[in-house]
């Protein structure tokens, strides 16, 4: 007992210096991402409690969008372990690494992109680290979050219009808070969901785990909202709710209505879509999918203008 | 983390920074005042935390190069080839149900069958075997064009079956409007169908919506020109 007042007690008479620069370095970390971050005007992240409802299909063609009416545009995979934009925006090269930071590879319409998959050799390469990472992996949380921190500080993203970041599936845990963490002036995420009641359920918690952390929803997209038959075109739902005698295609209308958030816009499943993605060509402009993305883009920015938009 | 000389009651002052073992740091203090000295030895969890912190501990005499934690950490492609996919029990019993459903080696399916022909006829929207086809005007044609393509096949049908129903073999736009009062659906004035007109055509679809979600709310079946100079406000600044 007498020993702890005794160092109460000189702590409080000692001043420390950190000469370790454990700190200073720290804090630089910080302040090279706040510089990097002040040329970009919006920063936006597309996220989803669920997998594979369409996170990165959104974020790809929000991209265009934007793009095509005329903004900056950069986007940032976010999902270090399955990067799949470069593909889908039909990208591929490297990082050309310079003193002053990395230059990033360019995609259509000027789209700056970064993403793990310009540093992975060959397709079945898998993101693996070594070094003490290989013997203590309860430490790779804290080391995807500065590798996030490398693509926001390191890249010379320029001056940009938008910033989109494509965050990997998850309800919660990481990587929102992480980019909330870094990027405090982040001005809103976009929620992806398929009217599946699986899905629903978990994007909920999402959206309110996000809120929670001061992340404002700019709006949710229904994606695979619906199919044509390929043989008889007929519109088929691919989500239906109520009993078998009163089945009726469902809808993300009520997330929308409950967590109050703008349904932005519904994506039908289309195979044009699919293989455009594959591909990594665009949807010709001519596609009405395009209009769609078009005009969830005149929503976004006037949520973010504050112009009046289509809030429910 | 921070060292302290009880007896010259100072903070220890860092020394230096080496590598002692394999995944190992070894973090030497000082008191600056006796000169007593103490080492901090990692384990590799507590190397680990370090290393993912993308700190040099003793500072750096250069700035870190851009993306140097990613290139200096990340494992090389070590050409091997992963193992291949073993044959499970799942795998083998989803071959098994295939296989019922599947037509027999050398059938082929009925011509024209569509996959989802069991849902589309439960959910009343397929036209009936034999169905005879109806005439549509110009003006019909020229407003189902207007229909989202890939909701216009639905709408169609729906026009189709109420026309049928009926004994109809024209559809006109008057035929489409009826055919919407029968879905319960709203119908919509010349006159607030020309202010629609003036909304950004992409913008068109979600405009309809929403206004027909206000009309429901406010239980009319008709969308009139009071009610879009009423609901204005929410589209302002999109040339409505």
């Amino acid at each position: 007992m007498a020993e702890e007042k005794t160092l109460k007690e000189i702590l409080k008479k000692i001043q420390f210096s950190d000469n370790a620069q454990v700190m200073k370095q720290l804090v630089d970390q910080s302040i090279q991402v706040k510089v990097r971050m002040g040329h970009i005007r919006r920063k936006i992240v597309v996220m989803s409690g669920k997998g594979g409802v369409g996170k990165s299909t959104t974020t790809a063609n929000l991209a265009l969008a934007f793009a095509r009416a005329g903004h900056k545009v950069g986007v940032l995979d976010v999902d270090l372990n399955g990067p799949c934009i470069p593909k889908m925006l039909g990208v591929s090269g490297a990082f050309e690494i310079r003193p002053d930071g990395a230059i990033p590879p360019i995609g259509p319409y000027g789209i700056k992109v970064a993403s793990m998959d310009f540093f992975l050799t060959e397709k079945n390469t898998p993101v693996r680290w070594k070094g003490a990472m290989e013997l203590s992996p309860i430490w790779l949380g804290m080391f995807e979050m500065n590798v996030i921190r490398e693509f926001l500080a390191d890249i010379l993203w320029g001056d940009l219009d938008y910033l989109i970041a494509d965050l990997p599936p998850g309800a919660s845990a990481d990587k929102p808070p992480v980019i909330a963490g870094f990027l405090p002036e982040l001005d809103g995420a976009i929620v992806v969901s398929t009217p599946s009641e699986v899905a629903k359920i978990v994007v909920r918690k999402s959206i309110v785990y996000a809120r929670d952390i001061g992340i404002r929803m700019l709006g949710l997209v229904e994606n695979m909202s619906g199919a044509l038959c390929p043989s008889c075109q007929a519109p088929v739902p691919l989500f239906t709710e109520g009993g078998e005698g009163g089945a009726t295609p469902a809808g993300c209308e009520d997330i929308a209505r409950d967590l109050d958030l703008p349904l932005l816009g519904k994506i039908p499943f289309d195979v044009q879509i699919a293989r455009a993605c594959d591909r990594g060509i665009p949807l010709p402009l001519s596609h009405p999918t395009t209009a769609l993305f078009d005009g969830m883009v005149t929503q976004i920015e006037c949520s973010l203008n504050k112009k009046g938009a289509f809030v429910s | 983390m921070k060292f302290v000389c009880m007896k010259c009651e100072s903070f220890m002052a860092f020394q230096k920074v080496e590598n002692p073992a394999e995944q190992s740091l070894g973090v030497s203090f000082a008191c600056p005042t006796c000169g007593a000295k103490v080492a901090m030895v990692t384990n590799a969890g507590e190397t680990a935390m370090v290393q993912a912190l993308g700190v040099k501990i003793g500072g750096r005499d250069t700035a870190a190069a851009p993306m140097e934690l990613i290139r200096e950490n990340l494992k090389e492609a070590d050409g091997v080839l992963p193992p291949a996919i073993q044959a499970t029990t799942q795998q083998e019993m989803l071959k098994e149900e295939m296989a019922k459903v599947a037509p027999a080696a050398g059938q082929t399916l009925p011509a024209g069958s569509c996959p989802f022909s069991s849902m589309v006829a439960k959910m009343g929207i397929a036209a009936p075997a034999g169905a005879q086809a109806l005439e549509w005007t110009k003006e019909a044609k020229e407003r189902i064009e207007k229909v989202p393509s890939f909701m216009r096949p639905m709408i169609e049908m729906g026009v189709e079956n109420y026309a049928r129903k009926n004994g109809i073999t024209t559809i006109s736009p008057e035929v489409m409007d009826a055919s919407k009062n029968d879905m319960g659906e709203i119908v919509w004035s010349k006159a607030a169908e020309s202010r629609l007109d003036n909304i950004p055509s992409f913008i068109r679809p979600m405009a309809r919506k929403e206004i027909e979600r206000i009309a429901k709310e406010k239980g009319m079946t008709e969308i009139t020109d009071a009610l879009m100079e009423e609901t204005k406000s929410k589209f302002i600044g999109m040339g409505y």
